[in-house]
Parts: structure tokens; C-alpha cells; sequence
């Protein structure tokens, strides 16, 4: 299927006769290479979890970091090519900041994906007195967790700029059995308790490596409390090893 | 900072039924720094009249003596009391002659006729005297005192109404005046004799 | 004849240059209040419009309901209130398209203070007072200065005649010195209001005509005029 594409293969822009974007559709592909990722969105909150494929014995796995905070309300799991994320949770970042200092408030969780997709098509050669473009399109895929006034939502955005809400979603090189995994465990009345279990469950079944407590990353994004409790947590590998314990 | 906002003061004078009352701040200050909170800035002149003079400290020290030397000065020779409207134009020409190196006082005056009708004026540092049915004011919280003393007054007012009303019209006015404020006095002079309090307000 | 003389006579030629500078703001007077209520919310200001002691018109609202529910009274500068007001009915607009909601009266009051403050070295020329109700139903007033400055309280009086009428309110509305605290209805608050104008229009030349007054509840929001005096 790769073979007849030369020509449209050049520009990052231009579509093939059939109608596509080739660049687009590799960067998606791009993210089927990535490691696994899982969010599931509960009525108490929502639950980011990743595994982290250690390259080598010798790696720090503690220096893999798949799971940032974007805000305190917000959180973000990724695969693909990580080092891109950078950029669009910079921009997600900055963007909620922004809405904070004019507005007095947290930006909604759908409001922060849409700013973060505004960037993915951002790429292509730039005319003369343009504003300098990315070269290729993000190479990575995320799941934006939070909570906001209509409650906790989960979001995931892809290379292409397109976002939807989702219940449960994998990402990743395990994702589409993940995903099916996720389709029948999945009811509305799950616990955040429950969901940590079932996130690693999912990711038990699809990753290569036995899952301990340093090879998974577990997060969550719970309403916050008037004291300031509560919102984004990354686990600790005690608190991630409690949640293992209780895989049967 | 203009001489008249240099020491800071709020005094204001309002009309009854047979009856009128004064009232003026107790602060003395020197800009934004207070240096006493018991500031003597109305003065008796006799049973039925009294006069407030906010403005510059000194000249309010001086002009005080300067009206009890005048005054006694008129009973001796007049063997009677000056009466208010009689006072208020020896305030005036005092002020006058003064033209063109004046003190920087504005003067409130108030106090009761012979007849019993109640006597209310304020002038300016030149002795321009203004005579009003309702209340008058004077000081750097005269803005405030204007816009709370138009709420709450009205006419024939009771000795105890007029002591009310004249008390939370000042504490209201100094409340949001920077330079005066620190508790108030109130005179009430009624035919039968004169009500004096003094207000602890918002010391600050 | 006459003007023929009086250009003769003023017909040597002018010899030390003339300077004319462009003020870019003028003071058009007015004043402006607002009290919040346990559940409502009561916005006022007179519509004189003057230029020293002129009367440029008796009737110039400066007082703006905005599409968000929010009520804003502008003072100073007429000009530069109309521009503000423009300025954030666009702003609410645009929020309205990108987060698909109404923005809050607290988002508002946030985001005038940024607009106002982004133009730290050429202000608007306004002194601001938003009133409206809170995320929880309750009236809420914020105040400003031209540079956003801001503040949230229960009640403000700002303009030509603030001082004046801001002791008033700290004694009716917020019954300082006085013993019994009643809660304030909105008939007494309108009632205050009113009295509060008639005051101002007696003592302050920039202050009278007609009163404005907008009366924020739950249900929505009443407009009302009622005459000042207007000499």
C-alpha cells in the first residue's frame, strides 16, 4: 500500500488525487509505533495510564515521563513522538495561563484541546513574509484529561488536528487491542477506584514486558476541593504498586 | 498639598425645630501624620453661640482667641450677649481686614436668636458669608459632608432627631476623608441649654 | 461694518509663534453607582453629558446592559466608554464562540481589568462600575480605575459626584454607626438610589437630567428612568 505513493509524498500539503494528505496519514501511522497509552473518564474523575518500554536495562525509568500536567485541573497522556508534545503542551500550557490571567478561571477541557489542535496543521512551506511553519506535521497523539464545569472529560487529539470525547480511549501500539479491552469492561458507574484496576488491566494484557510498578505511569485528574486538594496526580511507584496489588 | 488640607478638619452645622446643632472632627494632624486626637475646633462664645473653624491649625488657635478678645470686648461695652448674626459679621469684617494676606479658616457658625430662630453660617477665608435654611459645612471632608448631610436631613428636626442626624452625617462624611476623622463632637443648642457628646467613631 | 473694523485693527501680522496642543481627553462629567442585594443587583447613573460648564446633551446613557447580563456604568470620558463597551461586547462575543458558553460576571470583571490595564500608557479614560450576579445568583459590584485596578464590594459610587454620594451609601446601604443591620430589599435600595441622586443633582453642576437605573435579577433585567432635576 506504501508503494504507489511518490508523488504526493513530496509536499506536506498537497493532496493526492483521491483526496488525502500523505504526510498526515504517516504521522498517524507514527503513533501506532508508540507505547501504549489508556484513559478512562469516570463520573469522579479521569485516569491517564502508560507504559514505559525501557530501551535498556541501564535506563532511569523514572526519567520517562508520558504523563504531564497542563494545568492544575488538566493532564495529558501521549504516544507517538514524544519529544513533539513538547510544543503543543507548551502551547496548552500557556493557553490555559492565558484564560487564567483574563478571565479569572479554569479554562474548559475542551477549550485547551481545541487550542492545541489549532496547532497540528501548522506545518507546510511557508510563503515569503509568512510566519515561520513546522516542517512536518506532530507525530503524536494525546489523551487531554480534565475536569471543568460540565464534570471530568476525557479528549483525544491526533496528528491531523481532529479531536473527540471519548468514555475510554487507547492509544498506541497496543491500542486497537486495548481498545476492545476498554469496549467491554467499560460501564458509566465505574469507580476512579475501579478505573486505576481496569487502566492497568488494559495495559497488562497488551504490553510485552511484565508490568511493575516502573514500567506503567498511572495519573489522575480529580475535582478540586476549596482547600486546593485534589485536580492533577501523578502516582508515586507506592501508590502505583498499591493499584498493581489489586490485579488479580 | 494647598495650606487649607495641611492640618485636615471636617465641621458642619445644621438648623432644627428651635433648635440648631454643631459638630466637628477631633483629629490634628500634620499631612498624612496624626499628632493628637482631641483637637479643640469649635468654640463657645456664649450661651447660644458657638463657632467651628476648620483650616490651618494655627490660625485656627489664633482666630479662637482673637473672637474671645473681640467677644468680651462686646459684652463690656454692650453689657449683653452678641448675638449669631451679629457674630458672624464681626467673623466676617475680622477675616476682611485680612484681604490680602488672609488665615486659612473657613468658619462655621452657629448658635440661637434672642427670638429663639436658629442661626446657621459658614464664609470663606475672606469672610463671604453664606446663610442656609438646612446645614452647612466646611473642612476638606465638606464633599462628604455635602452629599451625606443632603441624604439626611430634613426640616424640623427634634434636638434629639438633630443630634442623630448631624452625628451619623459627620461620621459617615470623615469616614471616607483621610485627613479628618478621630471621633467627633456634637453640640445641640436648644433654648433650654446645650447638649454637648462626644462620638467614638472608626479611630483610623 | 463692525467685523470689517475689528479685523483691521487686528490685522498686524503675529509675530511670536502660537503653540496649540491636541489634549487628547476631556472630563464629560457624570456620575455612576452601583449596589449589590442578597440576589439582585441595582446599576444607576445620571445621563448628563457636559464639557466644563457646558451641557452637551441631557440625555447620553452611559450605562450599558451587555450581552452577557452584566451591567456596566462608564464615567469620565463618554468617548472612551463607548469604545470600551464596544470593545468587550466583541471580546464576549468571541468567548462565546470559542468556549461555547456565556462568560460569568467574574470572567468579565477579570477581563476588563486586562483590557483596561493593557493600555497602561494611553488609558481609557473611564472609571469603571460592573454589576451583575455571581456564579452563585448573589449581586455582585466591582469598581475600577482607568489603569484596571480593580475591586469587588457591595456597593460604589463613582463620577463627578462620588465623593459626595459614597458616605451616604457607606451609611444606608452599609448602615455603618448604626445599630440594627436590616437586610436591604430592592424597593429600599431603589429608594436609596433615587435619594442618593436627587442629593448629587443639588449639589454637583455635572450631576442631573434624568436617572438611569437597571435592576439585575434572576429573571432578567428592568430599565428604568426617572427625572432629576436639570438646571
Amino acid at each position: 500500500m506504501f508503494l504507489t505513493r511518490s508523488e504526493y509524498d513530496r509536499g506536506v500539503n498537497t493532496f493526492s488525487p483521491e483526496g488525502r494528505l500523505f504526510q498526515v496519514e504517516y504521522a498517524i501511522e507514527a503513533i501506532k509505533l508508540g507505547s501504549t497509552a489508556v484513559g478512562i473518564q469516570t463520573s469522579e474523575g479521569v485516569v491517564l495510564a502508560v507504559e514505559k518500554r525501557a530501551t535498556s536495562t541501564l535506563l532511569e525509568p523514572s526519567s520517562i515521563e508520558k504523563i504531564m500536567e497542563i494545568d492544575q485541573h488538566l493532564g495529558c497522556a501521549m504516544s507517538g513522538l514524544t519529544a513533539d508534545s513538547r510544543t503543543m503542551i507548551d502551547h496548552a500550557r500557556v493557553e490555559a495561563q492565558n484564560h487564567w490571567f483574563t478571565y479569572n478561571e479554569r479554562i474548559k477541557v475542551e477549550s485547551v484541546t481545541q487550542a492545541v489542535c489549532d496547532l497540528a496543521l501548522r506545518f507546510g512551506e511557508s510563503a515569503n513574509s509568512e510566519e515561520a511553519l513546522m516542517s512536518r506535521p506532530f507525530g503524536v497523539a494525546l489523551l487531554i484529561a480534565g475536569i471543568d464545569e460540565n464534570g471530568p472529560q476525557l479528549f483525544h487529539t491526533d496528528p491531523s488536528g481532529t479531536f473527540m470525547r471519548y468514555d475510554a480511549k487507547a492509544i498506541g501500539s497496543g491500542s486497537e487491542g486495548a481498545q476492545g479491552e476498554l469496549q467491554e469492561q467499560y460501564h458509566k458507574s465505574l469507580t476512579l477506584k475501579e478505573a486505576e484496576v481496569l487502566s492497568l488491566k488494559v495495559l497488562k494484557q497488551v504490553m510485552e514486558e511484565k508490568l511493575n510498578s516502573t514500567n506503567v505511569q498511572i495519573a489522575i485528574v480529580r475535582s478540586i476541593a476549596a482547600d486546593g486538594t485534589g485536580g492533577f496526580h501523578t502516582y508515586t511507584e507506592v501508590e502505583c504498586q498499591a493499584v498493581i496489588d489489586q490485579l488479580s | 498639598m494647598s495650606v487649607m488640607e495641611y492640618n485636615g478638619a471636617a465641621v458642619m452645622a445644621m438648623k432644627g425645630k428651635g433648635c440648631v446643632a454643631i459638630a466637628a472632627d477631633r483629629r490634628f494632624g500634620v499631612q498624612l501624620m496624626t499628632l493628637s486626637t482631641d483637637f479643640k475646633k469649635i468654640f463657645q462664645i456664649n450661651d447660644k453661640t458657638f463657632i467651628g473653624l476648620p483650616g490651618l491649625a494655627t490660625d485656627v488657635q489664633t482666630l479662637s482667641e482673637l473672637f474671645r478678645f473681640k467677644t468680651n470686648m462686646y459684652k463690656l461695652r454692650e453689657e449683653r450677649d452678641i448675638s449669631p448674626k451679629t457674630f458672624a459679621h464681626m467673623v466676617s469684617s475680622a477675616l476682611y481686614e485680612k484681604r490680602f494676606g488672609p488665615y486659612f479658616c473657613e468658619p462655621v457658625i452657629a448658635g440661637l436668636e434672642k427670638d429663639g430662630t436658629p442661626f446657621i453660617c459658614n464664609m470663606d477665608t475672606l469672610g463671604c458669608i453664606n446663610h442656609a435654611k438646612d446645614f452647612v459645612v466646611s473642612g476638606t471632608a465638606s464633599q462628604q459632608m455635602y452629599g451625606s448631610a443632603e441624604g439626611l436631613w430634613e426640616p424640623d428636626l427634634e434636638p434629639e432627631e438633630l443630634f442623630e442626624t448631624i452625628s451619623q452625617a459627620i461620621m459617615c462624611a470623615v469616614d471616607r476623608d483621610a485627613s479628618s476623622g478621630w471621633g467627633a463632637i456634637v453640640h445641640v443648642i436648644t433654648p433650654d441649654g446645650i447638649i454637648t457628646r462626644t462620638l467614638k467613631a472608626r479611630m483610623d | 461694518m463692525f467685523a470689517y473694523e475689528q479685523q483691521q485693527q487686528s490685522s498686524c501680522p503675529v509675530k511670536a509663534p502660537v503653540e496649540h496642543r491636541f489634549s487628547p481627553y476631556t472630563d464629560n462629567g457624570g456620575t455612576t453607582l452601583a449596589i449589590a442585594g442578597d440576589d439582585f443587583c441595582v446599576i444607576a447613573g445620571d445621563t448628563r453629558q457636559s464639557e466644563g460648564y457646558s451641557i452637551n446633551t441631557r440625555y447620553a446613557p452611559k450605562v450599558y446592559q451587555l450581552s452577557n447580563g452584566a451591567v456596566l456604568a462608564t464615567g469620565g470620558m463618554y468617548a472612551d466608554g463607548v469604545t470600551l463597551v464596544k470593545m468587550i461586547e466583541q471580546r464576549l462575543e468571541w468567548y462565546r464562540h470559542a468556549h461555547a458558553k456565556e462568560m460569568s460576571c467574574g470572567a468579565l470583571a477579570q477581563m476588563l481589568s486586562t483590557i483596561l490595564y493593557h493600555k497602561r500608557m494611553f488609558p481609557y479614560y473611564v472609571w469603571n462600575t460592573l454589576g451583575g450576579l455571581d456564579e452563585e445568583g448573589k449581586g455582585a459590584v466591582y469598581s475600577y480605575d482607568p489603569v484596571g485596578n480593580y475591586e469587588k464590594h457591595k456597593w460604589n459610587c463613582s463620577g463627578s459626584a462620588g465623593h459626595l454620594v459614597q458616605p451616604f451609601l457607606d451609611n444606608q446601604i452599609g448602615f455603618s454607626h448604626q445599630r440594627e443591620k436590616p437586610t436591604l430589599t430592592m424597593e429600599r435600595v431603589v429608594q436609596v438610589t433615587k435619594d442618593a441622586f436627587t442629593s448629587a443633582t443639588e449639589r454637583d453642576i455635572y450631576t442631573g437630567d434624568y436617572l438611569e437605573m437597571f435592576l439585575v435579577t434572576k429573571e432578567g433585567i428592568q430599565k428604568t428612568l426617572t427625572d432629576l432635576k436639570k438646571d
